[in-house]
């Protein structure tokens, strides 16, 4: 039922008439297209496997790379969040597990997965692969550098990965390294571990910058003939403006790595306070912790939108194509993704609230957050009335897209409580925190993302992918996914802390003990279910039918390449020219229900085409 | 840069021009080599790295409740027995703007395909980089004589250490590398791989004299940086 | 070893020919050496209060304009670019705004906790 048009049948019959009887009417000025203004790319074809394999300069081939290297970031997260739920729910099972090693795994989790998954995985992977194929280049502008940028990713990653093994282990300071505690005795890892953190953060921050530029100055300054910004697709939007955002937020965060680092080796004071250990001064002092807090959440900030702001844009594309129908306020889905990136510097101190910070800032950084909330319940409202009266298909795309949608609005929901700042200070802290972010950062990105492996795999691979496997890797995620951050909710009301080893004897925390068992159950099943994909991905690669080109019926130019998988340089011969937006669907006259982005206006003279 | 043509596009001036150059296809940043564009986003990026620094810095010296060194007499050099506030720097300052002004020449002479002036001209910004280098070399010593260390120092709050050494450090680690690329753009120029558009070693792209332009961008924002580093930190 | 792509056209790019007059630079140069000078005069005659930090500032953003206006080219750059690159600086602004407030919020903690509230 779900790959099929039915709905169109009628247009089709009507439009093939209209267009016979429009054939006198073509004119070829509506076609035009002004002149090429820059030349064509100086591509470098590789010579060798190295070339062609490794240090490949090939944009795609890079989007492959980052996609791997993080999908085995996030592996090891997976596996870190399954030892904490065991100890979670099942201490008596965990035992080989000290308070020790529960932090550092809190702590590797929450920085694996923030940073070096889900950033990695939408800008290098997603970033890379599809904005020279969406903006008709033949690469980025500079592959040579993006090549760097990944391997300057794979080092870090080595480095981070190294820090297992070190003498004392990963830092365990919580992913936000709040001095004083991250770097004084008595914290795990507080030699190497934390050491090899800061190191890996700056060498990502390098690499990322790399890549950061390649990604704006491609979107700016090589799209194809027709492509106005206001034609490119919204993932491109998405992913320019959290590349933006990456760009002016990366600094902070470089900023006080070093700075720490400094702490940490030279014994400078930036951060560290006056400190009292068992009676003694240590030889630090009149540094500001809280300075570390502001240059860290000026950073984090930003960081997280850095995540959703792709999801916003893919997941805009997806629901587009899948509900056959043009994106509902296209305008006013760019602004907002512009707005809220704009506004992601001005709100990072609600993080702080109970951090001792001047108390006139809650104020306005309450103000400001509670702003934000206003484009982005924009979004969801236009997401909603795109599929209104859609020709939905309910595919396995659609099913993770719907998904985004409610785990979306309940994160963010959550996350207006956690704006104000009276209602911030009892729920600080608890996990009533840990279950907004994740509904809003951890589980709806990552809906998207799967949407977006089932979408674009047939143009990666030339394969289509198993629809029922699909079909039960959503359900599994979905509704396990709620299992467990339901409840989570609950257990920050009733005020169980986070990043605690254990739920000791008092009442509030000894009635959770079902409840914990309940969510660690359904914490291991979601997290067996992620295989069910790689699965699929196996087996398709090896068995899978082979995709037609275009599956999916969609405009943008992706799918439009002169061969499937698209080869180096994309586009053949010629690259293409765009006429119109990516969002001509179900147009009322025409003969398809898809207008591809290259058709020219006077091929469908007579359909109520929208004027982009 | 001024009277330029595209093809079937009117530049129009100002902010209407802005708003249709935006409105294009294309490209943005009419005109603008991507090379030039990118360095212009690395270096509002870096301008984030810098801000980030002096911010950490005004907080750092605002809240500390030691007092902080007078940098007029800290960084005074003595001349025939006099001390002379801030000579060094005065100094640093001199060749830094020096090398900026050979710097924007040797971009005007690149463009008008003066392969010699060119050439000369960035070896001697060139050369003066290596100058103000040599004399934070000097500068960085003779505090440390006098017993300046990132975490203490003989003169008032730990901080001043910390912040002068990593400030000016990262400063100076800008100006080195930026230093070793005037070297070896020194070399192409010379060697005429820019008249040739012969490729790159590693990039593999084209030699083009807008390379130098972007050399220039850069070395000019060594120069702004520490104009702002001289005013906050040396000054202030 | 250095084989270009088959599809390479002829190169369209109009050559950047029309550069400024040398005298532009000359002038931008040395009035870079006089505000510097000036700038050296404020430490130099121990200037103090307001007045110091007003001059600090009004020679740093004199400079730091013409650097960028003439010597980075960005007078004559398009509207587009001179844009893009000033705007965010709003979110610098705001942040040296926040943290001059903070710090001294934290010397008044400071002070009152450790001098006047003395443990
Ligand atoms: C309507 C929009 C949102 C509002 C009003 C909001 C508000 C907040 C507030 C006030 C906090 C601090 C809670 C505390 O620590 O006590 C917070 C935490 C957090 N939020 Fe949001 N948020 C929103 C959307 C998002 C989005 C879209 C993401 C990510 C994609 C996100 C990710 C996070 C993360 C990761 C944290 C926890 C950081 C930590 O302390 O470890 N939020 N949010
Ligand atoms: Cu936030």
């Amino acid at each position: 039922m779900s790959d099929e048009y039915d709905n169109n049948k009628s247009y089709q019959a009507q439009s093939s008439e209209v267009l016979d009887g429009s054939a006198g009417s073509i004119n070829p000025d509506m076609d035009y297209v002004r002149p090429a203004e820059i030349p064509e790319q100086d591509l470098y074809h590789a010579h060798s496997f190295i070339e062609k394999w490794i240090f490949c300069q090939d944009a795609k081939v890079i989007g492959v790379q980052y996609f791997l290297t993080a999908v085995f970031t996030g592996i090891v997260g997976l596996i870190l969040s399954w030892l904490m739920r065991l100890q979670l729910g099942f201490p008596e099972l965990a035992g080989f597990m000290t308070a020790e090693h529960y932090y550092q795994f809190v702590t590797m989790h929450g920085m694996i997965m923030v940073v070096y998954f889900l950033t990695a995985l939408f800008l290098g992977g997603f970033g890379n692969y599809l904005i020279p194929l969406m903006v008709g280049a033949r690469d980025m502008v500079f592959p040579y550098v993006n090549m760097l940028s990944f391997w300057m990713f794979f080092v870090a990653v080595a480095v981070l990965m190294a820090s297992f093994f070190v003498p004392g282990g990963p830092t365990g300071a919580g992913w936000t390294l709040y001095p004083p505690q991250t770097i004084l005795e008595g914290t795990p890892g507080s030699g190497t571990g934390i050491l090899l953190m800061l190191i890996s953060l700056s060498l990502f921050v390098i690499g990322f910058t790399m890549g950061g530029l390649n990604y704006m100055i491609t979107i700016l300054q090589a799209r194809t003939r027709g492509m106005t910004l206001m034609r490119m697709p919204l993932t491109v939007w998405g992913i320019f403006t959290a590349t933006v955002l990456a760009m002016l937020a990366f600094p902070a965060l470089l900023v006080s790595a070093i700075m720490m680092t400094l702490d940490k080796v030279l014994q400078t004071s930036f951060f560290m306070p006056t400190i009292l250990k068992a009676g003694e001064v240590l030889e630090y002092g009149g540094g500001s912790p809280i300075l570390f807090q502001h240059l860290f959440w000026f950073f984090g900030h930003p960081e997280v939108y850095i995540v959703a702001l792709p999801a916003f844009g893919i997941v805009s594309d997806l629901i587009s194509v899948h509900a056959r129908k043009n994106i509902f306020g296209y305008r006013m889905m760019v602004w907002a993704i512009v707005g809220i990136g704009g506004l992601s510097f001005f709100v990072w101190a609600h993080h702080m609230y109970v951090s001792g910070m001047n108390p006139w800032f809650g104020f306005f950084f309450a103000t400001t957050t509670l702003i934000i909330a206003v484009p982005t319940a924009m979004k969801v409202y236009n997401w909603i009335l795109t599929l209104w009266r859609g020709n939905i298909r309910i595919n396995t795309v659609m099913l993770w897209c719907l998904g985004f949608i409610v785990t979306f609005v309940n994160g963010g929901i959550t996350g207006i409580f956690l704006g104000n700042v009276s209602v911030d200070v009892p729920l600080s802290d608890t996990y009533f925190v840990v279950a907004h972010f994740h509904m809003v950062m951890g589980i709806a990105p990552l809906m998207v993302i799967m949407g977006a492996v089932y979408h674009w795999f047939p143009l990666v691979a030339g394969k289509m992918l198993s629809e029922t496997l699909g079909k039960w890797h959503f359900w599994i995620t979905f509704l396990g996914a709620y299992s467990i951050y339901f409840p989570m909710h609950y257990l920050g009301f009733i005020g169980v802390p986070r990043r605690y080893f254990e739920m000791y004897d008092s009442p509030y925390m000894t009635s959770t003990v079902g409840m914990n068992e309940f969510i660690s159950v359904a914490a291991f099943i979601v997290g067996a279910a992620q295989f069910i994909l790689v699965f699929n991905i196996i087996k398709t690669l090896k068995t899978g039918k082979k995709a037609e080109q275009n599956p999916w019926k969609a405009n943008s130019l992706e799918w439009y390449t002169s061969t499937v998988p698209p080869e180096h340089g994309n586009f053949g011969e010629r690259l293409p020219v765009v006429h119109r937006w990516p969002y001509d669907f179900s147009v009322p006259g025409a003969k398809d229900d898809f207008i591809p982005q290259t058709t020219a206006p006077s091929e469908v003279a007579n359909t109520e085409v929208e004027k982009t | 840069m001024s009277e330029q043509k595209i093809d079937g596009f009117e530049l129009r001036p100002g902010f209407k021009g802005m708003a249709s150059d935006t409105g294009s296809d294309q490209t943005m940043f009419k005109g603008v080599h991507w090379g030039k564009a990118m360095m212009w986003i690395f270096l509002l990026s870096d301008t984030f790295v810098f801000s980030c620094f002096l911010i950490s810095y005004m907080k750092g010296r605002g809240s500390t409740i030691v007092d902080w060194p007078n940098t007029s007499e800290v960084f005074s050099l003595y001349v025939g027995g006099v001390p002379v506030p801030l000579l060094l720097i005065a100094i640093m300052t001199f060749v830094l703007i020096t090398s900026s002004g050979t710097m924007a020449l040797a971009v005007k002479y690149g463009y008008e395909k003066n392969r010699k002036m060119c050439g000369w001209l960035i070896l001697a910004t060139a050369v003066g980089g290596l100058t103000f280098v040599g004399m934070q070399v000097f500068e960085w010593s003779k505090l440390i004589h006098e017993g300046v260390r990132p975490w203490g120092n003989p003169f008032g709050a730990a901080q001043f250490g910390s912040f002068f050494f990593m400030i000016t450090g990262f400063h100076g680690f800008h100006v080195s590398i930026g230093v070793i690329f005037l070297f070896i753009y020194t070399y192409k120029v010379f060697a005429g791989h820019y008249d040739s558009k012969k490729r790159g070693w590693f990039t593999k792209m084209k030699g083009d004299y807008v390379e130098i332009e972007i050399l220039g961008l850069y070395w000019h924002f060594v120069d702004l940086v520490w104009v702002f580093i001289f005013a906050f930190f040396y000054l202030w | 070893m250095e084989e270009t792509n088959k599809m390479e056209e002829p190169n369209k790019q109009e050559e950047q020919t029309s550069t400024q007059k040398i005298g532009i630079y000359l002038w931008i140069w040395g009035l870079l050496f006089v505000l510097s000078f000036f700038s050296y005069m404020v430490d130099w005659y121990q200037f103090q209060g307001m007045l110091r930090w007003s001059l600090i500032l009004f020679f740093m953003f004199l400079k730091a304009g013409l650097i960028m206006a003439f010597f980075m080219h960005l007078f004559w750059e398009r509207y587009a670019l001179v844009n893009v690159l000033l705007w965010p600086m709003t979110a610098i602004a705001c942040f040296i705004f926040l943290m001059n407030a903070e710090f001294q919020y934290t010397l008044f903690s400071r002070f009152f906790y450790f001098v006047v509230g003395g443990a």
